[in-house]
């Protein structure tokens, strides 16, 4: 019985952790250059100055607005990864999972605040993940030619 | 009856992304350090095959089907147990001593698991299939689990940069892990309906996870070093034009 309890928390957190371990092998992964910050100013995200101020400053954030902020973020990304030049409209695998891993992640980050740790660790995850889409999306659109149309205004017309 | 649909969904899945996976490896023209993921996901479609031809031709209450899925699952296994020892070695190909020690480790590992299998078994002569093979195999099952974490470490400590190995790690991880934590949740609640339902759908969805990290490690990562590698490459028209002539 003892051997059976230990071997159940054992692989569960073991799953948890290889889960979490792909996830930022993903996240790891280069881009010829820093696409998300023209995706972020033309439409108006708020995870670039979010993740800045949470490194420079250490600030804590009103936790609602923070919330929010993440949120509005991760749905604008995830329409814009599903339909900014993407040609079979829907996600890739590897998209799914980070999907996966957001949500996961924006969870623990209500737990952590409710227990009061490392809820700065979490959001700069959450961050990270947003990053990497707003890259992809970045790429994507770079890699289409609109004519004259920047990728800021390809998706200011969109 | 809705779970065992969506359990067959996943299941048919994972059959098709493995053919899919092997037949891409068939193509492509980097097959070096391939040969565990292609001798692993061989394995599967062959083992998996045979139970199907089992139940197809003996059916599911049969004692012959009986023995050919304990049979299967045993081989499974120590093809598991294969594949790590495979990834050990693609992870100490440059590092000689330490894949004698990990040779010892992983022949001293099996033959622990074997002895205490056979300890059991000695108790129980006459179940071989019920006893022996169901022990090995949970036994040599969680232990694959705790040597890919070792494996895990030691990519870390020698700061391994082959980062297909590190994703196909994972793979692994995930597809050990979550199985294990369901048995052993089954055998914690005796059986119960929920622990049986939740084994059932977390088997198959680990195997698929599995099989989509591993994809996107084999084809995802491969791409971008071939286009890394292209772009590096000048044309004859650039060399040209940068000379002097």
């Amino acid at each position: 019985m003892i051997v059976a309890a230990l071997v159940l928390i054992l692989s569960t957190a073991l799953f948890f952790f290889y889960f979490q371990v792909t996830c930022q092998r993903i996240l790891r992964r280069q881009f010829d250059r820093e696409y998300f910050q023209s995706i972020a100013n033309a439409n108006r995200l708020e995870f670039p100055s979010l993740r800045k101020s949470l490194e420079e400053f250490g600030a804590p954030v009103d936790y609602s607005r923070l919330r929010m902020m993440l949120k509005c973020d991760f749905l604008a990304l995830t329409y814009l990864l599903k339909n900014a030049a993407n040609v079979n409209q829907r996600y890739s695998h590897d998209e799914r999972l980070l999907i996966l891993y957001f949500r996961w992640q924006f969870l623990s980050l209500a737990v952590r605040r409710l227990l009061r740790v490392g809820e700065n660790k979490a959001i700069l995850k959450l961050t990270a993940v947003l990053q990497y889409f707003a890259n992809v999306v970045g790429q994507r659109v770079n890699a289409v030619k609109f004519g004259n149309l920047t990728a800021a205004d390809y998706l200011l017309n969109l | 009856m809705g779970s065992s649909i969506v359990s067959y969904g996943l299941q048919y899945a994972g059959y098709l992304i493995e053919a899919s996976l092997l037949l891409y490896l068939a193509g492509s023209r980097q097959r070096k350090g391939q040969a565990s993921v292609v001798f692993y996901l061989g394995s599967l479609l062959a083992l998996e095959a045979a139970r199907g031809w089992a139940l197809h031709a003996y059916g599911l209450s049969s004692w012959r089907y009986f023995y050919v899925y304990w049979s299967t699952d045993f081989l499974l296994v120590v093809s598991a147990f294969l594949l790590v020892c495979l990834f050990f070695r693609r992870a100490c190909l440059h590092e000689e001593k330490m894949w004698r020690f990990a040779r010892l480790l992983l022949v001293f590992v099996f033959l622990v698991v074997l002895g205490i299998s056979g300890l059991i078994f000695s108790h129980n002569y006459s179940h071989l299939f019920t006893y022996f093979i169901v022990e090995f195999n949970q036994n040599l099952y969680f232990t694959c689990l705790v040597l890919n974490t070792l494996l895990y470490l030691l990519l870390q400590q020698i700061e391994s940069t082959d980062d297909q190995l590190g994703l196909l790690v994972c793979g692994v991880g995930i597809q050990f892990a979550g199985p294990t934590a369901a048995l052993a949740l089954l055998h914690l609640t005796g059986g119960e309906r929920f622990a049986q339902s939740i084994t059932t759908s977390v088997m198959p969805i680990c195997n698929l996870g599995m099989l989509l990290v591993w994809a996107y490690a084999i084809v995802c990562l491969r791409d971008k070093e071939t286009k890394v590698a292209r772009h590096k490459i000048p044309t004859l028209a650039e060399v040209t034009a940068e000379s002097n002539f």
